[in-house]
């Protein structure tokens, strides 16, 4: 029944799932940007969001036309809700990729203490498990997997943290301005994390119909940022 | 009377109705001779409010909806077996009036059927029937029921004229009209915008938001996005098997059923993965 409805909704779906391969990519490529100080690479972040923009604005057209025409109901309805939120997060993902992108930019003048690379890095490799885990779970439907994306962000949270312990210990002679270029890549980092455990909770309603928080929005706020930058802290 | 709360079985949402319930029923089972139409079915329809029955077609819920107004009693051979209470009554209980019964609970069907007579004379019929004589009362009441019916506007000059001389559309709201000037309780409408253009769709179920305010309204529809648009509660029944009896699969919030139905046939269905 519906046999070209049901093709455009897996269509639909797996066009999702490629420009979210796209968002892993383009958010490794940042991060090795910044930590090797690499121009290009990070040029060519900046240049691919036209496409990633494109694509999401496209997905989202799309998904608009299939309710308008198809009326779908029920766990169609919940797909094309969800593969239009889908969209949106990624495209957030895709613009945190270029600010971090924009940092090479401002820092790769200049080579900074090992240790900050050392842990942008490290987040990076967290960021990437967070993200190939979403994007499986997405794939699959897999609600454990989706479960576990809240557990696999806290590290990257935690890491953000101590960046700002690492901060605390620049001296005077050190680049401020290079220093908070690095800090907030960090958090573009942390941020993009957060839109995967996002996506993980809008697939449990998208398999369930459940409204599910799996954050307490564990987002940090500025305060606690301040105090994690703070010389006592 | 309250009526008794229809027992929950697992898809059958009991947190739906918030108001009163106008029909309990109560494991119903119907039969047409030997063979099993129905089973099990236990619902609570709630008062004012429009309840949609969907399903696969031979998934008996226009039997059923019958059965609400006991016009399967005029099928022979048929019988029933469980409860079904009218305000606490039991409809199907000693000394209950079928005519009477229909008069409370009125029936809307798929093709508009309005007597060959007048526009006035079809809506006077039900209350001339029931003992109104009065030339300024019948006025009255006819009236009213145009004007609720949403067709005074459009019929008030031309009320000597052959009610078969309207459109389908204008001949449906005419028989909800005659239905109307009797004073239902209960509004039965099977499929009753199937055999009407789009324009005059609309109308009917402009009226039906509008008529539940005062009478309860149950449709039973093929069209999903007409019971999505013009329901508060609906109702899922499917036959399983070639010749076996039909069931409730699951009664809900319309919102929810279409957005989060609990039972996987509901959603196969309503998706179009089968009927």
């Amino acid at each position: 029944m519906r046999e070209n409805y049901r093709r455009e909704l897996k269509a639909t779906k797996a066009e999702v799932v490629d420009i979210g391969r796209l968002i892993i990519d383009v958010t490794r490529d940042a991060v090795v940007s910044l930590v090797e100080g690499d121009l290009e690479v990070a040029q060519r972040v900046i240049d691919g969001d036209d496409e990633v923009d494109r694509r999401c604005l496209a997905l989202e057209e799309r998904t608009l036309e299939t309710i308008a025409t198809q009326f779908p109901v029920a766990r169609d309805l919940r797909l094309l809700h969800s593969l239009a939120h889908v969209s949106m997060h990624m495209e957030r993902m895709g613009d945190l990729a270029v600010n971090i992108a924009k940092a090479t930019r401002r820092t790769a003048y200049r080579r900074g203490p090992q240790t900050l690379y050392d842990l942008i890095r490290a987040q990076g490799n967290l960021v990437h498990r967070v993200l190939e885990a979403m994007l499986e779970a997405f794939e699959q439907n897999d609600l454990d997997l989706a479960y576990k994306l809240k557990e696999l962000d806290e590290p990257i949270d935690h890491l953000f943290k101590q960046f700002f312990r690492e901060l605390a210990r620049l001296t005077d002679e050190d680049d401020i301005e290079w220093a908070s270029s690095m800090v907030l890549a960090s958090r573009y980092l942390e941020r993009i994390a957060d839109h995967a455990v996002d996506i993980g909770e809008r697939l449990v309603y998208m398999v369930t119909g459940e409204f599910e928080a799996m954050t307490e929005h564990e987002d940090l706020s500025e305060q606690q940022c301040d105090d994690q930058g703070s010389p006592g802290a | 009377m309250t009526p008794e709360t229809a027992a929950p079985c697992a898809n059958v949402d009991s947190s739906a109705l918030v108001g009163e319930a106008k029909f309990a029923v109560k494991g119903l089972d119907f039969f047409y001779g030997d063979f099993h139409a129905l089973t099990g079915i236990t619902i609570d329809v709630r008062e004012d409010s429009v309840t949609a029955f969907i399903g696969p077609s031979g998934c008996g819920k226009s039997t059923f909806l019958r059965c609400l107004n006991r016009m399967n009693d005029l099928i022979p051979g048929t019988r029933i077996e469980g409860t079904i209470t009218l305000d606490g009554e039991d409809i199907y209980g000693p000394g209950v009036d079928p005519v009477d019964l229909r008069r409370r609970v009125g029936m809307i069907f798929q093709q508009p059927n309005p007597f060959p007579m007048s526009i006035y004379d079809n809506v006077a019929f039900g209350p001339r029937l029931h003992g109104v004589t009065k030339k300024g009362e019948l006025d009255a009441i006819v009236e009213e029921a145009l004007v609720r019916a949403n067709l005074w506007k459009e019929v008030k000059d031309i009320m000597p004229r052959g009610g078969l001389t309207l459109s389908g559309g204008q001949q449906q709201r005419l028989c909800i009209a005659r239905v109307l000037a009797v004073q239902p309780d209960v509004l039965l409408m099977d499929e009753p915008c199937s055999a009407i253009d789009p324009t005059s769709v609309q109308k009917v179920e402009d009226l039906m938001g509008e008529l539940k305010e005062s009478v309860t309204i149950i449709i039973v529809t093929h069209n999903m996005q007409q019971a999505a648009r013009v329901s508060d509660e609906t109702a899922f029944f499917l036959q399983e098997k070639q010749g076996e009896a039909a069931e409730l699969i699951e009664f809900g919030r319309t919102a929810e059923l279409f957005t989060s139905p609990r039972d996987r046939r509901t959603e196969d269905y309503i998706t179009g993965r089968f009927g």
